[in-house]
């Protein structure tokens, strides 16, 4: 295939980490990703930065800190002021808290119905046994969420000595891997690039993922990100 | 009359650290979800230690602890079936509050007779399907441990 025949624009591919392409068009993505390793590299630099600048907004700057203008013995007095002001609101709030159990319920509200599924599988394992696991569980997900009708986004990615699930020649289920992708578009394998090139370190020559496959920077750190971004994490 | 108040503040200050002692005040309220998929009887016995020791450090009434079992995982109530041991464990979580939920599915794809191979299963301890439930729970606010 030759990839300089239809480059995807910078638009595309932008559209394609936002998220918003139709599954067709995120297949097209996919299907290219594993072939092309400046795409793949393109797309993880992009979500690198987009994440970076969610992550910046998450955390808004704090106000300029007022106290180191005070003179010392005006800091005393106000600290002073602000314990009495804590034992007046610790005591006060003894009197007045209510059963814990009503606090929980208010801050912990279920999700509504039509909110998607997000689930990240995480597979490290590499044993044949363990890898079969894994892909049952995924499938049974999907098959559950299916047959519910739920809206769902699952990925699944491989670091470590999982992997070996997502490599050409090497993986036990290679066939299987593929035909998930072909039953399910809302399934994304996911490969970790610090360990393919550990990879290729230890065995001397470039290893070769399934097609469809995608890469990411780091499988450590988008478990950390996809947590952040409210999804369930399950280990297979 | 001063002294009498004094004395009433630090007997209510008093209570207030008492209070906070307590378990609720070390970790708060808690939602988990132990997700079991494995059956090697050691692990799973490990298992069953670290809930008894997750409930002694947050307090039987701050957690809501669900055990979700599918696949290979179901094996820990097969085990129990026969091992007073794990039943002796099991019993004792259920009874801080502890809830052990089976996959439909694994029953089903296996051919498990809940009612005659399973330590203790009832009818509203089957979930449609144990991978959703771990998933689900999140969802809703639980942490997951994979123990």
């Amino acid at each position: 295939m030759n990839n300089q025949e239809q480059k995807f624009s910078d638009e595309f591919i932008n559209a394609f980490v936002d998220d918003q392409l139709t599954p067709e068009e995120k297949a097209q993505v996919y299907a290219r990703l594993a072939g092309d390793e400046m795409l793949s590299r393109q797309i993880c630099e992009l979500r690198k930065t987009r994440d970076l600048v969610q992550l910046a907004y998450k955390q808004p700057p704090l106000p300029a800190r007022g106290m180191a203008t005070l003179s010392a013995g005006r800091k005393v007095g106000l600290c002073l002021a602000a314990g009495l002001m804590l034992l007046i609101g610790g005591v006060g709030g003894w009197f007045l808290h209510q059963p814990p159990g009503q606090a929980i319920a208010v801050a912990q509200k279920t999700p509504a119905d039509d909110t998607p599924a997000k689930v990240l599988f995480h597979v490290s394992d590499g044993r044949a046994d363990r890898l079969k696991n894994a892909l049952d569980d995924v499938e049974e997900l999907l098959k559950h969420y299916r047959r519910s009708n739920q809206t769902a986004r699952v990925e699944v990615v491989a670091n470590g000595e999982g992997l070996g699930l997502l490599l050409a020649g090497i993986s036990p289920y290679a066939e299987r891997v593929q035909q998930m992708q072909r039953d399910y578009h809302s399934l994304t394998f996911v490969a970790c690039q610090n360990t393919i090139e550990r990879y290729q370190q230890e065995l001397g020559f470039t290893v070769k993922l399934l097609p469809g496959v995608v890469t990411i920077d780091s499988g450590v750190a988008q478990i950390m990100r996809r947590q952040h971004q409210g999804w369930a994490y399950i280990q297979g | 009359m001063k002294r009498l108040i004094a004395l009433s503040m630090m007997a209510l200050l008093s209570l207030g650290f008492g209070a906070g002692a307590s378990h609720a005040e070390n970790y708060g309220k808690q939602k988990v979800v132990y997700h079991i998929n494995f059956d090697e009887e050691k692990r799973l016995k490990a298992a069953l230690g670290n809930i008894q020791n997750h409930i002694t450090a947050v307090g039987k009434d701050n957690l809501d602890l669900r055990v979700v079992m599918h696949g290979p995982g179901v094996d820990l109530l097969k085990i129990a079936n026969k091992n007073p041991d794990f039943q002796d464990k099991i019993s004792n979580l259920k009874r801080q509050g502890v809830r052990f939920n089976v996959c439909n599915n694994t029953l089903v794809g296996r051919k498990i007779d809940y009612k005659n191979d399973l330590y203790d299963v009832s009818k509203e301890d089957i979930v449609p399907s144990g991978v959703a439930e771990v998933a689900a729970l999140q969802a809703q606010g639980f942490s997951y441990v994979k123990p």
